[in-house]
C-alpha cells in the first residue's frame, strides 16, 4: 500500500530534487536570517555573548532577560538618540556555553553577520577566545569580570561589576558591625573566577583583623558532593564561613550542607542568586544575616539620589512579573545598567561606532555607574584604567529578604589597603602581568 | 571484500569516485556557510579527528574517560612549545601529538592492569590528575585561567600567494588536510594486521593471548596511536582558538565525545564521524538558526535518548538498514516485502 502511494506521489527524481533544495535552504538559513535583520536601518543592534545554558548560565540568561526589559522601555520612549536621530535597540543573543571556542564563533557572528555595535560578555574563560577578534575588528566589548582586563585589550571595559574588588565592602561592613567575629574559613571553585576572589577576601579579612583558621579550600568545578567540603571547613569551628564567588550551583548545596551539619555562625558570600530557593531548602532563621553583594532592585535604598540606575523598583517589579521573583539574580540588572552607560555615551558621541562610544564613555575619567558616579580606574591591578569603580552596596538577608545595609566606597578601601590586595593577588598569580 | 578481477576493479573505481565526490563537497562546503558557521566547521573537523582517534582505542574493547585530557596534553604542549620556546607552530603541533603519545605510553602501565569498568574509572582518575597539575602549576600552565594569546598558525606569504590562517575558511582547509591524512593513517592501521589484532583482543582476549598475542603491548599501542592523533587535534584547537584552560578538557567535554561515538556507532570509521557531524550541525547550526539557543540541551538530550532507543547500533547502522529495506521493497510482495511496516 505504501509502495503504491509512494509510486503515485513521489518519484525518485522529485525526492532527490526536493531533498537537495531543502539541504541548500538549511545551509543558507543562518546567514539568511541575519541578512534579513540588516534591513531595519532605524535599529541599533547590541550583542549579548554569554552563557545562556549550562552551569554558568545563572550569570548570563537573567542578564539577557533584564536587557529585554531595558530595550522594551527605551524603545517605548522612542529609542536612543544618536546624532539627532532616534534608534530602537535590539539585542542579539548568542549562547557561548562558557566556552572560548564558541565565544569566538559567537563574536564573529555578532560582528560580521548581525552588525552589532557593542557586545556585552560575562568574560572569564570565554574572553581569551574573543580577544583577537576584538583587537582586529576594533569592537567595543564589556565584561563583568575585570580580571579579563589588560593593556593588550584596549576596547574591553568593565563598566558595571568590578569583580571581585567590591567584596571588600562586605567584609569591611561585617568587621565594623560584628566585631566579635574574629575567625574565618573559605572555599572556592578552583577556576579563574574563584582565585582572584579568594585573594580579595584574604586581603579584606587581613585588613579587618579577621584571622583565617586554615588555607582557602579550593574544590574542583566538577564537584557535586559538598558534604566533605563543608565538613572540612567547619572542623575548625569558625566564626565566619566565606563562600567566595561560587557559582549558584555551588552556593546552594554548600548552604544546604552547612545547615545540615548544624552551622550557626555568620556566612558571607559574593552572591546569593535565587536565595529564596536556599531559604526553602534551609530556613529563614539559618539564612538570617547572610551577607552578600547583590541587592534586589525593589529595595527602597536604590531610590536615593546618587543611584543612576533608572527606575530600579519598577525594573524589579517588571522582572518579577515576566520571569518570577525567584529568577532574580546577581546579573539581572547589570547588563541593563551597562546599557544605560552605553546609551548615554552614544548620545554624547553622536555615533554608535565603537571607538566613538568608548571615547565618550571614558571622557573626563568618570562615568555614571549604576550606584553613583565612579572613576575609570585599574592601572595598578589590571594594567589599564578600563574599570569603572565607585560605591557598592552591602546586602544582608533580613526576615527572608535581601536588604541593602549601606553603600561603601571601593576606592576608599583601596587607598588604605591596596598593598594587601596586591600582595594576595600576587601570591595567587592573579595580577594582570602574571596571567598565562 | 573481493579486490581481484573486473568486479574488484569496478568496486575500487566506485570507491574512488565516492571519495572524489566527498572531497568536492568538503571543498565547496565553507563557501555555502556563513562566516560564523565556517568557525563551527573548523571545530567540527578537529572534533572528527578527536572522536575517530577515540574509536581506535575502543577497538581493543576499552572505553576511556581521559581522551579529552589527552587532547589537552597535545594542546598545552604545542602551545607552550610555541609560546615559550619559539618552536614553529607546525612542528609544535607535531611535538604536541608526540607528547600526548608519550604520556599515554606512561599511563598505560597502571591503566592496562585494569579492564572494562575499572579501566574507565582509572582513565578518569588519570585525566583528573593531569588536569589538577595544569591548575596547580601556574608556571608554566597558567593555572585555572590556562594559557592565552597562543601563537597562531603562521600565515603563508609568497609573491603570488597570501594565506591568513586567522580566516576560518583557510584554517578549515588546513585542518581538513591534516585530519584527512590522519584518518587515512587510522584507516590503514585498522586494516593492517595490527588492527585485526586489536579486534581480536576486543572480542577474544584470552584466545588471543593463548596464541601468543601480547595483549598489554597491543592495548598500549592502540592507546598511544589514539593519543597521538588526539594530541594533534589539541594542537589544531589551541592554535586556532588561541587559548586553552583546564575546564575545556574536563569530563563534561568527554561526555560529548562519548555521545558522538554512541550516537554515530563505533563499528566503522565513518560511524563516529556521522555522530559528530549530525549532532554538531543540529546543535550548533540548525537549532541556533531556529532561535532555540536555550532549548538546545533539552533537544540534544531528546535526540540522544531517541537514537539509543531506535538506533542502538548508531547512525552507521541506518544505511545498511535502509538498504536492506529498499531491497526488500523492490523484491515486491512475492518476497514478503511489499509493505513497509
Amino acid at each position: 500500500m505504501l509502495r503504491k502511494s509512494l509510486d503515485k506521489k513521489i518519484s525518485r527524481r522529485k525526492f532527490l530534487g526536493t531533498t537537495a533544495a531543502s539541504g541548500t535552504a538549511l545551509a543558507a538559513m543562518g546567514g539568511g536570517l541575519s541578512r534579513v535583520a540588516f534591513a531595519d536601518s532605524d535599529t541599533i543592534k547590541i550583542g549579548f555573548l554569554a552563557p545562556l545554558t549550562g552551569p554558568v548560565s545563572a550569570w548570563g540568561k537573567p542578564g539577557l532577560d533584564g536587557c529585554l526589559i531595558w530595550a522594551d522601555w527605551v524603545n517605548a520612549k522612542g529609542g536612543v538618540n544618536v546624532g539627532g536621530k532616534s534608534y530602537n535597540i535590539e539585542f542579539v543573543g548568542y549562547d557561548n556555553e562558557y566556552d572560548a571556542a564558541k565565544a569566538k564563533a559567537g563574536a564573529t557572528k555578532l560582528i560580521k553577520e548581525d552588525g552589532v555595535k557593542f557586545i556585552m560578555m560575562l568574560g572569564g574563560d570565554t574572553w581569551p577566545g574573543v580577544e583577537k577578534i576584538a583587537e582586529r575588528e576594533g569592537m567595543l566589548f564589556s565584561t563583568l569580570l575585570p580580571s579579563d582586563l589588560s593593556p593588550d585589550s584596549t576596547t574591553l571595559v568593565a563598566p558595571c561589576e568590578v569583580h571581585p574588588i567590591y567584596n571588600v565592602t562586605g567584609v569591611e561592613w561585617l568587621a565594623e558591625n560584628k566585631p566579635d567575629l574574629k575567625t574565618a574559613v573559605m572555599c572556592a571553585q578552583d577556576d579563574s573566577l574563584g582565585k582572584p576572589s579568594v585573594a580579595t577576601y584574604l586581603a579584606a579579612f587581613e585588613a579587618a583583623g579577621i584571622e583565617m583558621i586554615d588555607d582557602p579550600l579550593f574544590f574542583d568545578p566538577t564537584t557535586t558532593d559538598f558534604a566533605p567540603v563543608m565538613t572540612k571547613l567547619l572542623a575548625g569551628n569558625p566564626d565566619i564561613l566565606c563562600l567566595d564567588t561560587c557559582y549558584a550551583d555551588y552556593v546552594h548545596p554548600l548552604c544546604e550542607q552547612a545547615f545540615q551539619q548544624g552551622y550557626k555562625g555568620q556566612i558571607i558570600s559574593c552572591t546569593a542568586d535565587f536565595y529564596q530557593n536556599i531559604i526553602e531548602k534551609t530556613s529563614a532563621e539559618f539564612m538570617e544575616g547572610f551577607i552578600f553583594q547583590f541587592p534586589d532592585f525593589d529595595d527602597p535604598a536604590l531610590n536615593s539620589e546618587g543611584v543612576n540606575f533608572v527606575n530600579p523598583n519598577e525594573f524589579y517589579t517588571e522582572y518579577a512579573k515576566r520571569y518570577g521573583a525567584s529568577q532574580w539574580g546577581a546579573v539581572s540588572w547589570e547588563y541593563a545598567s551597562i546599557m544605560d552607560l552605553w546609551a548615554d555615551a552614544a548620545s554624547r558621541a553622536g555615533s554608535a561606532e565603537p571607538a566613538a562610544v568608548l571615547e565618550a564613555m571614558k571622557a573626563g575619567g568618570t562615568g555614571k555607574h549604576a550606584f553613583g558616579t565612579a572613576d575609570w580606574w585599574g592601572t595598578e591591578l589590571f594594567g589599564i584604567d578600563n574599570a569603572l569603580v565607585g560605591d557598592w552596596p552591602v546586602v544582608v538577608i533580613e526576615g527572608g529578604k535581601a536588604t541593602i545595609k549601606e553603600f561603601r566606597s571601593i576606592p576608599a578601601w583601596w587607598d588604605k589597603h591596596k598593598d594587601l590586595m596586591i600582595k594576595h593577588m600576587t601570591a595567587l598569580d592573579q595580577m594582570w602581568n602574571q596571567r598565562g | 571484500m573481493p579486490t581481484a578481477g573486473p568486479a574488484g576493479s569496478i568496486r575500487r573505481a566506485v570507491w574512488r569516485l565516492r571519495l572524489v565526490f566527498l572531497f568536492a563537497i568538503l571543498a565547496a562546503l565553507p563557501y555555502l556557510l556563513s562566516y560564523s558557521q565556517q568557525e563551527i566547521a573548523v571545530l567540527l573537523v578537529i572534533n572528527v579527528l578527536l572522536v575517530c582517534s577515540y574509536r581506535l582505542l575502543t577497538l581493543t574493547g576499552e572505553w576511556s574517560l581521559g581522551h579529552v585530557v589527552i587532547m589537552g596534553v597535545g594542546a598545552y604542549a604545542s602551545a607552550l612549545l610555541a609560546k615559550q620556546f619559539g618552536v614553529p607552530v607546525p612542528l609544535s603541533m607535531l611535538l604536541g601529538g608526540c607528547m600526548a603519545a608519550a604520556i599515554a605510553a606512561l599511563l598505560s602501565f597502571p591503566l592496562f592492569r585494569m579492564k572494562g569498568f575499572y579501566f574507565l574509572i582509572g582513565s578518569f582518575a588519570a585525566g583528573e590528575i593531569i588536569r589538577l597539575i595544569w591548575k596547580r602549576f601556574t608556571d608554566p600552565f597558567g593555572g585555572p585561567k590556562g594559557l592565552k594569546r597562543i601563537d597562531p598558525f603562521p600565515n603563508i606569504e609568497t609573491g603570488f600567494l597570501s594565506i591568513d590562517f586567522y580566516e576560518p575558511v583557510n584554517y578549515y582547509f588546513l585542518s581538513l588536510v591534516i585530519v584527512s591524512a590522519s584518518l587515512f593513517v587510522l584507516y590503514r592501521v585498522e586494516r593492517s594486521r595490527i588492527g585485526l589484532t586489536f579486534h581480536a583482543i576486543h572480542w577474544q582476549d584470552r584466545l588471543a593471548e593463548s596464541v601468543g598475542v601480547d595483549t598489554f603491548r597491543y592495548r598500549t599501542l592502540a592507546f598511544v596511536i589514539a593519543s597521538f592523533f588526539a594530541g594533534i587535534a589539541g594542537g589544531l584547537y589551541a592554535h586556532y582558538v588561541g587559548a586553552v584552560n583546564p575546564t575545556r578538557f574536563s569530563v563534561d567535554q568527554m561526555v560529548y565525545v562519548l555521545v558522538w561515538a554512541v550516537v554515530g556507532g563505533t563499528t566503522t570509521l565513518h560511524g563516529p564521524i556521522l555522530g559528530v557531524v549530525v549532532l554538531t550541525v543540529i546543535n550548533e547550526i540548525v537549532l541556533r538558526a531556529l532561535g532555540l539557543d536555550t532549548a538546545r540541551p533539552l533537544i540534544y538530550g531528546a535526540i540522544l535518548i531517541l537514537s539509543v532507543l531506535y538506533l542502538p547500533n548508531g547512525l552507521e547502522s541506518l544505511g545498511p538498514r535502509l538498504r536492506a529495506r529498499w531491497r526488500l521493497w523492490r523484491s515486491g510482495p512475492a518476497a514478503g516485502g511489499g509493505e513497509l511496516a
